[in-house]
């Protein structure tokens, strides 16, 4: 079942003085199935990021549509907008984005607090999440008091705890050292194989290597996919290497 | 590096903050202004000469000090607010490859240049508004306005000018302090660290509630005006302590708790508010403290010294029925006696006919006034007590005779020999226990016929010693009670005052002629052939001018005052927006991202910090009505008994007080908004 489709998105972006125009995203087109793993690539001024908050409906479109779940997202009114986002999407950042004001548990109840829902099921629902990603011990300490890696998994059951439909991660790995790093691309690999459907996109050629697919952006436009196939990760690592590689030295679509 | 090029950078930096350094010039230059105005009445000749005030110079001086304090305590203050906000800023020029001596620099020129503008505008605020102050204190003390007040004297141009130069200098030292101190790599690192959740402090907390609780127990039930006074500054240190140890650690406290109760706290409105306003509190606990504290003062300052001199008419109607009292006494060796009261009336009316004054009665009185210790509803004289005794059973009776008192009032006891009227005239320490149905004097047993709303003679002594008037029955009675008290005080002992009391048909006369017939009479008393002589001449007209010199000067400086207390919560405020604004800006976003809609952000946010800056006008507002009680008391003192007045303009005070605090924190939340989007 197709969960997001993205059809001939474009995003123009006009200088103040009004004259010259950006095109942060050409036409881009792409769909992602329900359960599905994937990462997308490109170099920095790509349009990775537009992208991103086009699909986190944090910013709209020149033109084209993005549908989650049948739901087409211009359609949705300014006013539902943040609650839409809430109960269809969840965010992981590169920054954790973790109040410092909050005890790790309260952070990861936030989004459910301000949903209303009542004391009894926030605890039920809690309880699954954290003893999966591990963090069941720490619940009470505040951010600064955890390794980053903590922070990151702190954020993931943050993001897991209203089962949205789309899991949007945006260099999850970008602020960890490579152990955590490991350690995050295992907890995501995990939650995706309880039918999360995951979208990152990154700029570690390790992190794309966990996913089911991988698409390049170049230029505002969906340059290249790799689908994994029967690979494993080391194979997947290769090939997006070498598509790296051929992107960087200018060589044409295949 | 040029200097020329230190300057440049300075003036652009002041240039850019000019939201952080305005409020620190208008700082300045207004408290340099009020400190000038101060000192330049203190200080004017001719000012004092035109009002004749005694009270005028010692209140403006006292004045001059606490606005000096104040000025210390603010300024730095703000230094080190500005310093806070601007470090980074610094550290930048650091990591730009300046050293720190460059940094100094630039630092200096900051200095020297806002220090020159607040300076010179404090001086020229100062000098226009003198003489609006000096008017205003005419006004105030109902004297007439000497044309030419432009007063420039060179050292109350200086003097200031020289202080201000010299916190400023501290100010300066405190800075380069901070700058040595700065790590750039902080800096950059400095903004993620994160804090530590505040704990409650217990023993702070128990101390708090303590002290507040003390001091509001005092002010409750504190009887007499004597303890009242004595008293006062004890409660209002340990409401202020009090104060400051509830906002450190009470908020926590009741902030906790909220935390605690699950069902409350995992609510939409509630959770982000409350761990919000948690850390909130305590990085703001002692500025909002102060806030409160100087609220209080504020009300305080201004309510008690309008009520008292809104009421001075009052007060001198009350205290002089008569317009003159006049009184001579005789000393002959050993001998003091007083000279009868129609020899004195026949003194006033030849020099009020000199002046062109037409009387409109004369009362005469004669009454002595003993001191004794009051004990179990006995008198008694020093000679009657056995080993120390104690202040607080210090008691003066005023006595006259049941003749006198119907013919100063018009109305008739009709009490034996061995009955008294009573009539408690001050009450100053309620020790003394309830009124006796009698009274033990000199070993006499007297019943108590009649208890006295209304003492005919004044005994305003300015002591605050528990007065009481007895209405005996003739002057046989009077007399024993005059030699029993000889034999006990020997030369201390006390003299039968005879005094008239006279009224003038035309007031207004009476008073404009008022020092001529002053005059006029002590020349004629002198001229009386009879040796040494004590004389005391007491009138309306100077009455009113001694309270309202006083009163006046008070209400003058509680204003001048007050406006700088004001405007010192005003500047606290805003700057604890503006650094609120700075720390608030990521966690705002934050919650945006997470899916809280822009608007329940805002609601919020709002919230909390309407909570936060309303939370100190409620404190002030509390404190105003515990304190009220032992400032009515000692209002007493100062003889306002005037309760109505007193609470009219308490709650005027507060009323205008807090629309102005309204209407700054609306100001200055723009600016807060501003800041956060």
């Amino acid at each position: 079942m197709e969960i997001l489709n993205v059809s001939n998105l474009k995003k123009t972006y006009t200088t103040r003085l009004g004259g010259n125009h950006v095109h942060a995203l050409k036409d881009v087109t792409f769909s992602v199935e329900q359960g599905e793993y994937v990462a997308i690539m490109g170099e920095s001024g790509s349009g990775k990021t537009t992208l991103l908050n086009l699909l986190a409906a944090l910013d709209k479109p020149t033109s084209g549509k993005i549908i989650l779940d049948g739901n087409e997202l211009s359609s949705v009114k300014e006013r539902s907008l943040a609650t839409f986002r809430r109960n269809n999407l969840g965010f992981v950042f590169q920054e954790f984005n973790l109040l410092d004001t909050f005890s790790l548990k309260d952070n990861i109840l936030l989004p459910l607090v301000l949903s209303g829902t009542l004391v009894k099921d926030m605890e039920t629902r809690l309880a699954p999440i954290v003893q999966s990603l591990g963090i069941d011990e720490i619940l009470s300490k505040f951010p600064y008091e955890v390794s980053g890696g903590q922070k990151q998994r702190a954020a993931v059951a943050r993001a897991l705890i209203t089962n949205p439909k789309l899991i949007l991660a945006d260099e999850p790995t970008g602020a960890l050292d490579s152990a955590s790093s490991a350690d995050l691309l295992r907890v995501f690999e995990q939650v995706n194989k309880t039918g999360q459907t995951i979208l990152m996109v990154t700029h570690s050629t390790d992190a794309a290597s966990h996913a089911d697919r991988i698409l390049f952006i170049r230029d505002g436009v969906v340059f290249h996919q790799i689908y994994r196939g029967e690979s494993s990760n080391e194979e997947l690592y290769k090939k997006i290497s070498d598509t790296l590689t051929m992107l960087r030295t200018g060589g044409e679509r295949k | 590096m040029k200097t020329g090029f230190f300057s440049k950078i300075a003036v652009e930096n002041l240039r850019k903050n000019t939201r952080l350094y305005i409020p620190r010039i208008l700082a300045e230059a207004g408290l340099l202004g009020c400190f000038y105005i101060l000192l330049t009445l203190a200080l004017d000749s001719r000012l004092s000469e035109a009002l004749g005030g005694s009270y005028l110079k010692i209140f403006m001086m006292m004045g001059t000090v606490i606005i000096g304090l104040l000025s210390f305590i603010l300024i730095l203050y703000i230094n080190r607010f500005l310093m806070k906000q601007r470090k980074s800023e610094y550290g930048l020029y650091n990591v730009l490859g300046m050293e720190k001596r460059h940094i100094i620099r630039i630092l200096f020129c900051e200095s020297l240049y806002t220090s020159i503008i607040s300076v010179i505008a404090g001086v020229i605020f100062g000098i226009l508004f003198y003489k609006l102050s000096s008017l205003l204190i005419c006004r105030l003390l109902r004297a007439e306005i000497v044309a030419g007040f432009y007063y420039l004297n060179i050292v109350t141009v200086i003097i200031p000018i020289l202080i201000f130069a010299v916190l400023d200098l501290l100010a300066f030292f405190v800075s380069c302090v901070a700058i040595y101190r700065l790590k750039p790599v902080e800096l950059l690192k400095a903004k993620q660290a994160g804090e530590k959740e505040p704990k409650i402090k217990w023993i702070m907390l128990i101390l708090g509630v303590l002290c507040i609780g003390v001091g509001y127990y005092i002010s409750l039930t504190t009887q007499s005006p004597l303890e009242a006074l004595m008293l006062f500054f004890a409660a209002v240190l340990l409401v202020i302590v009090g104060t400051y140890f509830l906002f450190i650690t009470g908020t926590t406290f009741v902030l906790k708790c909220l935390k605690k109760n699950k069902k409350y706290y995992y609510y939409k409105k509630h959770m982000p508010a409350v761990s919000g306003l948690l850390f909130r509190m305590k990085h703001n606990a002692v500025g909002l403290a102060s806030i409160a504290i100087l609220a209080t003062g504020v009300l305080v300052m201004i309510s008690t010294t309008v009520s008292l001199y809104s009421g001075a008419d009052d007060t001198v109607n009350t205290h002089y029925p008569q317009h003159l009292y006049l009184s001579v006494n005789l000393k002959n060796g050993n001998e003091v006696a007083s000279v009868p009261s129609d020899r004195l009336e026949e003194i006033v009316r030849k020099s009020a006919d000199a002046n062109g004054l037409e009387i409109k009665s004369v009362t005469g009185e004669k009454s002595l006034t003993v001191s004794y210790l009051m004990q179990d509803g006995r008198l008694l004289t020093k000679t009657e007590v056995s080993g120390g005794y104690d202040m607080e059973n210090l008691t003066n009776v005023v006595y006259i005779t049941e003749d006198t008192y119907s013919r100063l009032t018009g109305k008739r006891l009709s009490i034996d020999p061995q009955e008294i009227a009573f009539c408690r005239i001050i009450t100053a320490s309620y020790h003394i226990g309830d009124t006796p149905t009698s009274l033990t004097i000199g070993g006499e047993k007297y019943h108590i016929k009649e208890q006295l709303d209304y003492f005919p003679v004044d005994v305003s002594s300015g002591m605050i010693v528990n007065t009481f008037g007895i209405v005996v029955s003739d002057e046989d009675i009077l007399s024993g009670i005059y030699l029993a008290q000889k034999e006990a005080y020997g030369e201390f002992a006390s003299e039968y005052a005879d005094r008239i009391g006279v009224s003038f048909t035309d007031e207004q006369a009476a008073f404009a002629n008022g020092k001529a017939l002053e005059k006029d009479i002590t020349e004629k008393i002198r001229s009386l052939p009879y040796g040494e002589l004590q004389y005391n001449l007491d009138t309306k007209w100077e009455a009113l001018h001694n309270i309202l010199d006083m009163y006046g000067t008070f209400l003058f400086l509680g204003i001048l005052l007050g406006f700088v207390c004001l405007f010192s919560t005003v500047l606290i405020i805003y700057y604890k927006q503006i650094s609120e604004g700075y720390e608030d800006r990521e966690r705002f976003q934050i919650m945006e991202k997470i899916g809280m809609e822009q608007h329940e952000v805002r609601k919020t946010i709002g919230s909390q910090i309407r909570l936060q800056m309303f939370l100190p006008l409620v404190t002030a507002a509390v404190h105003m009505v515990f304190v009220f009680p032992i400032l009515l008391k000692l209002l007493n003192i100062l003889m306002l008994s005037n309760t109505m007045l007193f609470v009219i303009c308490t709650v005027i005070t507060f009323a205008v007080f807090a629309c102005v605090y309204t209407a700054v924190y609306f100001m200055t939340s723009k600016i807060y908004y501003k800041i956060v989007h």
